[in-house]
């Protein structure tokens, strides 16, 4: 009977494997250090420039925090080619779109186009990464703007949960700080110090660029030459950070939220970072644990059991350490230890049994549909293969990282649920309302 | 400055020309921005089609470029009031999609999980998808769920008390609350867009109600499905058939729609008081009769998108650029084949600037009614509609999208292969004749949710009328805010203590006359300014010139009394002389004191505590509880308030005297600086005649 079920399997996954779309892509170096990948796809008149730069959150003088996040703002303030405010009016005056967002790690910059307007998002993006303008007027507009977001991130329920976690579960490595920083900072920051950040991280040699959609690879490679040429290369950027010591005891903490009414439990472990095989794995056993309405966590506290608003397993990649989370609002009177201590019987049972095969083979079907929809849209592919070369360091796992998954064993998913998942390892914070008086 | 600027990033690039190894050949000049490209051709498919003999009409888009298929159902009844049991469509279509007469609930989630699929029913259709292995089965699943669903009662329970929670956590939530208020004025709530759900429609919905809401509106009689992915046409069709072949076909249901509301009769406050809030929330907001095939879709489109489409709008330069009361404010103008469609501007404000925005709000609508659409900003519109069509060509779920629009709407076969044409057509002159069409800012309601004690005072300030509302829609007295009276306070000593602070009831009976100037701007750089005379014998002179022009002149004589404004003159009648008369002596608090004034309360005015103390039916005083001062005067009408706000108190032969006198007209405000104040001197009975 198992070995039945284990032969559907195959043929399945073989099935598969003959009609799965491969990503085909180009890559390139210019002489600066840029590193360039194309990705033609003529089946729409749409095409996507963008800059995915390694610098984040984690970069910078810690009594300077949030410079990444703030540079994500500051750099679409003007070039020496374009007047201040003008990045933003000149995109959807384009029939364009764009955006950018800054994690940890790294720091994200894109633009869609119509076609035909290719040549306008290399233009835009070269002059941010050769000439952009970075002076008091723009650096004050975007502190106000960075505050104001900061306000609007804050005010919303369980807005501080991050931050919590960051700063309970690191002592010394920077991702103890949160990735927006500290206002105090950023209103201390000179001139000065912001471009020699911008001189430090933003060189061609630290940053990728993926120009993919409907294009022409010759003429495209062309056109990247000429516009990221200009630009000059810098030192290397060497890191160094201090690293963390292995929590043996559970960390018992607490924080406050002034915007909600109902507590929350959260157990926080330090991970493997990504790419690791670990890494992997753990994101299969937060899937197990409550990715849909039939997964464990869901169907006991949520479902059947009702003491449970919503209950959460989740792995956040993380390029040193990554961060396991299990989080959990109660319904009703349910206290908050009952409701951890439930969680906890579900992980102990994936470290003492093998999960089922059934449920082997939903985390393998979960992941392939997660993985074909990733690509869905030239901006999906774009950003992936931006990923996968900065942060991975390696390009083809847009196409292979499916593999990794389906490699993945129940006697894997239960040793690493064993090795990282002990109470012992994590830091429990109850995330509680704060009362007018605190 | 700006041509030796871009000579020098000229001169640069010359440079680099000769610095930049020759085999790159950068022809470019990145001083300017690139040109565009010729456009793109467009080919917009045509998803094929076939309908069922019970009436379902399926549309089938292939598209191979993934292993995976997308299925939605979409079951087009007319717009359904359900009124007193309000709530039955959420309820039965929460219970949907949970199990089927022959799979339990838990096993068919499984299955679904399981499958790495996702499925998910409301109550007019539902939406599939799976990777192609599974579409079959997938398929398969939707269509037991859709003909043959579990529904029990024990479900039932569980979903009625899900929803009664939601509705309570959004009790406070200024978002849900502002578009229940703002649909129920708008539409009434007669008709199935202005209806709302409340705990007691929600309890009045029996089983059986859900069950029979099943059996009379999900049926395949006016349903479309919608195919799109890695499927074969042949063989899917087959497989709907199977799967859908016996879904049966019902009575038709004719049901007639309410007609919307009429359009507020003048502009009007709809507020909402929440005092837990910390922002407002604000909506502009008028019905419009405004169809897709309508000749005006297309202006209107463009219209809407420069006035509050996005970071380029009107609404956001000026409320969040310009002004920061916000982080964001929109307008949207949706069409409605049923005629119910709605105009709407919407902000969200802290609530110290809850009057400013909404009267910035109006300012930008009134501008695109009344000036032509800079050219530019007209060409940059258009262009990013332009974009945002081409760019939508990526998703397969477009094509559809348009394909089901063109029925569902009863467009004309071209209307998208037209779109972009008729988008480029738009002129100046369509955007300022639609604006005027649509956006109806003399009938238009401007709902506020937000914290009364904080924001309705200056909302008062605008001049623009109240009316309040619980946030079930219900018409409501003005809220009050009552802050504790000490018991032994009366109207008399809040008198006799605003006497003896600015002078003592002895210096006071000592003065004949006063005399004040003052003046005020009246717009930048124009001065406006004011005389006023008053005698202890009730005689009061005042005259507002302007650019040595008499704007208004007040005479009240021994006798008789008269108005002057722009050259024309007005006697008083006996009332109007009378009720003149109590205010015009100089300090008419001395003639107060003999009674026929009441302390109503405390109220707040610009957050100091004051004796609010009632003059007559129009007129209140309000006294500083801390300083004993008067430092405002509110005159209320019914079709607004006119408030005197009186600062900066100086003395002037031992009398205390306001030097700054803030007078409210309309939306705006005017602050009056004293230059001068004489007692007992430069005043006669000639004054007065």
């Amino acid at each position: 009977m198992k070995k039945g079920l284990f032969t559907l399997a195959i043929l399945l996954l073989v099935g598969f494997n003959s009609t799965a779309q491969q990503v085909e892509f180009e890559e390139f170096d210019l002489d600066n250090g840029l590193h360039v990948i194309l990705h033609q796809d003529n089946t729409a008149p749409v095409v996507i420039t963008s800059v995915m730069y390694d610098v984040g959150g984690k970069d910078g003088d810690r009594a300077r925090t949030g410079f990444a996040h703030f540079f994500e703002h500051l750099l679409f303030e003007g070039s020496e080619n374009i007047g201040r405010g003008e990045f933003m009016k000149i995109i959807p005056a384009n029939g364009g779109t764009f955006n950018a967002n800054t994690s940890q790690d790294r720091t994200y910059y894109y633009e869609i186009f119509p076609s035909n307007k290719l040549e306008l998002g290399l233009w835009l993006e070269s002059e941010r990464m050769l000439h952009p303008v970075i002076d008091q007027v723009g650096v004050d507009t975007q502190n106000e703007v960075v505050k104001e977001e900061k306000r609007q991130r804050y005010d919303a329920p369980y807005g501080g949960i991050l931050e919590a976690i960051g700063s309970n579960l690191f002592k010394v490595h920077p991702y103890k700080d949160p990735n927006i920083g500290y206002m105090e900072h950023l209103d201390a920051a000179t001139l000065e110090e912001f471009n020699a950040y911008f001189d430090k991280y933003y060189g061609p040699n630290n940053a990728v660029l993926v120009v993919a959609g409907d294009i022409d690879i010759e003429e495209t490679k062309k056109l990247v030459r000429d516009y990221f040429s200009a630009v000059k290369k810098r030192p290397e950027v060497v890191r160094n950070f201090p690293k963390e010591e292995p929590i043996t005891e559970t960390i018992k903490a607490q924080a406050f939220d002034k915007n909600i009414q109902v507590p929350a439990i959260i157990a926080t472990y330090r991970t493997p970072g990504h790419g690791t095989r670990d890494a992997y794995i753990l994101d299969m056993i937060s899937s197990y644990l409550s990715g849909g309405k039939s997964s464990v966590l869901y169907k006991k506290l949520v479902d059947q059991q009702k003491q449970a608003l919503a209950v959460q397993a989740v792995n956040i990649s993380q390029m040193d350490y990554s961060i396991f989370a299990l989080f959990a609002i109660p319904l009703g009177e349910v206290e908050l230890s009952t409701l951890l201590s439930e969680i906890d019987v579900e992980v102990a049972k994936m470290q003492n049994e093998l999960i089922s095969e059934r449920d082997h083979q939903k985390l393998l079907n979960q992941f392939e549909n997660q993985f074909v929809n990733a690509n869905s849209s030239i901006a999906g592919i774009a950003g992936s293969l931006a990923t996968y070369y900065l942060l991975y360091g390696d390009v083809n796992l847009i196409n292979k990282e499916i593999d990794i998954y389906r490699s993945i064993t129940r006697e894997e998913i239960q040793a690493v649920a064993k090795k990282y998942l002990s109470p012992n390892q994590r830091v429990e914070i109850e995330y509680l309302p704060k009362k007018e008086d605190q | 400055m700006k041509t030796t600027y871009i000579m020098k990033t000229k001169l640069s690039a010359f440079i680099l020309l000769f610095l930049v190894t020759i085999g790159v050949n950068a022809q470019i000049d990145r001083s300017k921005q690139p040109k565009a490209g010729p456009e793109p051709e467009i080919t917009l498919e045509v998803p094929q089609e076939f309908e069922l003999k019970n009436g379902l009409k399926v549309l089938v888009v292939e598209n191979h470029k993934l292993p995976r298929v997308s299925y939605s159902l979409r079951i087009d009844n007319k717009p359904i009031a359900t009124g007193k049991k309000a709530g039955v469509e959420s309820l039965i279509g929460s219970m949907l999609g949970n199990g089927t007469t022959s799979i339990s609930k838990d096993e068919f989630n499984e299955e679904i999980d399981f499958l790495g699929a996702r499925l998910n029913f409301g109550f007019s259709g539902g939406f599939a998808s799976s990777l192609t292995k599974y579409s079959d089965r997938i398929l398969e699943l939707m269509a037991d769920a859709a003909l043959n669903p579990l529904l029990t009662e024990e479900e039932f329970d569980k979903e009625k008390t899900k929803l009664i929670e939601s509705l309570k956590q959004n009790e406070k939530s200024i978002d849900a609350i502002g578009s229940r208020v703002g649909d129920a004025l708008s539409y009434g709530t007669k008709h199935p867009y202005g209806e709302f759900v409340t705990e007691e429609t929600i309890n009045n919905v029996s089983f059986g109600d859900a069950l029979a809401f099943y059996e009379k509106y999900f049926n395949p009689n006016n349903a479309y499905l919608v195919v799109i992915g890695d499927v074969d046409f042949k063989t899917v069709k087959k497989q709907i058939k199977k799967h859908f072949g016996n879904w049966k076909k019902s009575v038709d249901i004719t049901t007639t729609l309410p007609k919307v509301n009429p359009n507020a009769q003048y502009t009007q406050i709809n507020f909402v008081d929440m005092p837990t809030a910390t922002q407002s929330s604000i909506s502009i907001t008028n019905n419009v009769d405004l169809k897709m095939n309508d000749e005006d879709y297309h202006a209107a489109l463009i219209t809407n998108n420069i006035l509050g489409g996005g970071g380029e709008g009107y609404l956001f330069k000026n409320l969040r650029e310009e002004h920061g009361y916000t982080y964001g404010a929109y307008s949207s103008l949706r069409a409605n084949r049923y005629g119910a469609g709605r105009f709407s501007a919407s902000a969200k404000v802290r609530n110290m600037v809850t009057d400013s925005a909404v009267v910035e709000a109006l300012k930008e609508i009134n501008r695109i009614k009344t000036e032509p659409v800079d050219p530019q900003i007209l060409k940059d519109a258009k262009a990013k509609y332009v974009g945002n069509f081409i760019m939508g060509l990526e998703s397969p779920q477009t094509v559809a999208n348009y394909a089901l629009n063109i029925k569902l709407n009863d467009l004309p076969k071209d209307f998208y292969s037209t779109y972009l044409q008729k988008i480029n057509d738009v002129s100046v002159e369509d955007v300022q004749r639609v604006a005027n069409k649509y956006l109806k800012t003399e009938n238009a309601r401007v709902v506020i949710v937000g914290k009364g004690s904080d924001v309705i005072e200056n909302l008062e300030k605008t001049g623009i009328p109240i009316k309040y509302y619980d946030a079930y829609a219900n018409s409501v007295e003005k809220p009050t805010y009552d802050i504790p009276m000490p018991a032994d306070m009366d109207v008399t000593k809040v008198l006799n203590a605003y006497i003896a602070k600015i002078g003592g009831k002895e210096r006071l009976d000592g003065v004949n006359s006063v005399k004040m100037m003052a003046e005020a701007e009246l717009q930048p750089g124009v001065m406006m300014n004011l005389e006023m005379k008053k005698t202890s014998k009730k005689q009061f002179a005042q005259e507002i010139t302007a650019m040595g022009q008499s704007v208004m002149k007040t005479v009240v004589g021994v006798d008789g009394g008269y108005m002057v404004m722009q050259g024309q003159r007005k006697d008083m009648s006996e009332d109007e002389l009378k009720d003149a008369k109590a205010e015009s002596s100089p300090f008419p608090e001395v003639n107060y004191l003999s009674g026929g004034v009441t302390l109503e309360k405390i109220e707040k005015v610009d957050g100091e505590n004051a004796y609010k103390v009632k003059v007559d039916d129009i007129t209140s005083i309000f006294y500083s509880v801390e300083t004993g001062l008067k430092i405002k005067e509110e005159k209320t009408s019914p079709m607004g308030s006119q408030s005197t706000f009186y600062a900066d108190y100086k003395e002037v032969d031992g009398i205390m005297f306001p030097f700054k006198i803030s007078q409210t007209m309309g939306p705006r405000k005017f602050d009056f600086i004293v230059k001068e104040i004489k007692v007992n001197e430069g005043v006669s009975d000639a004054d007065f005649n």
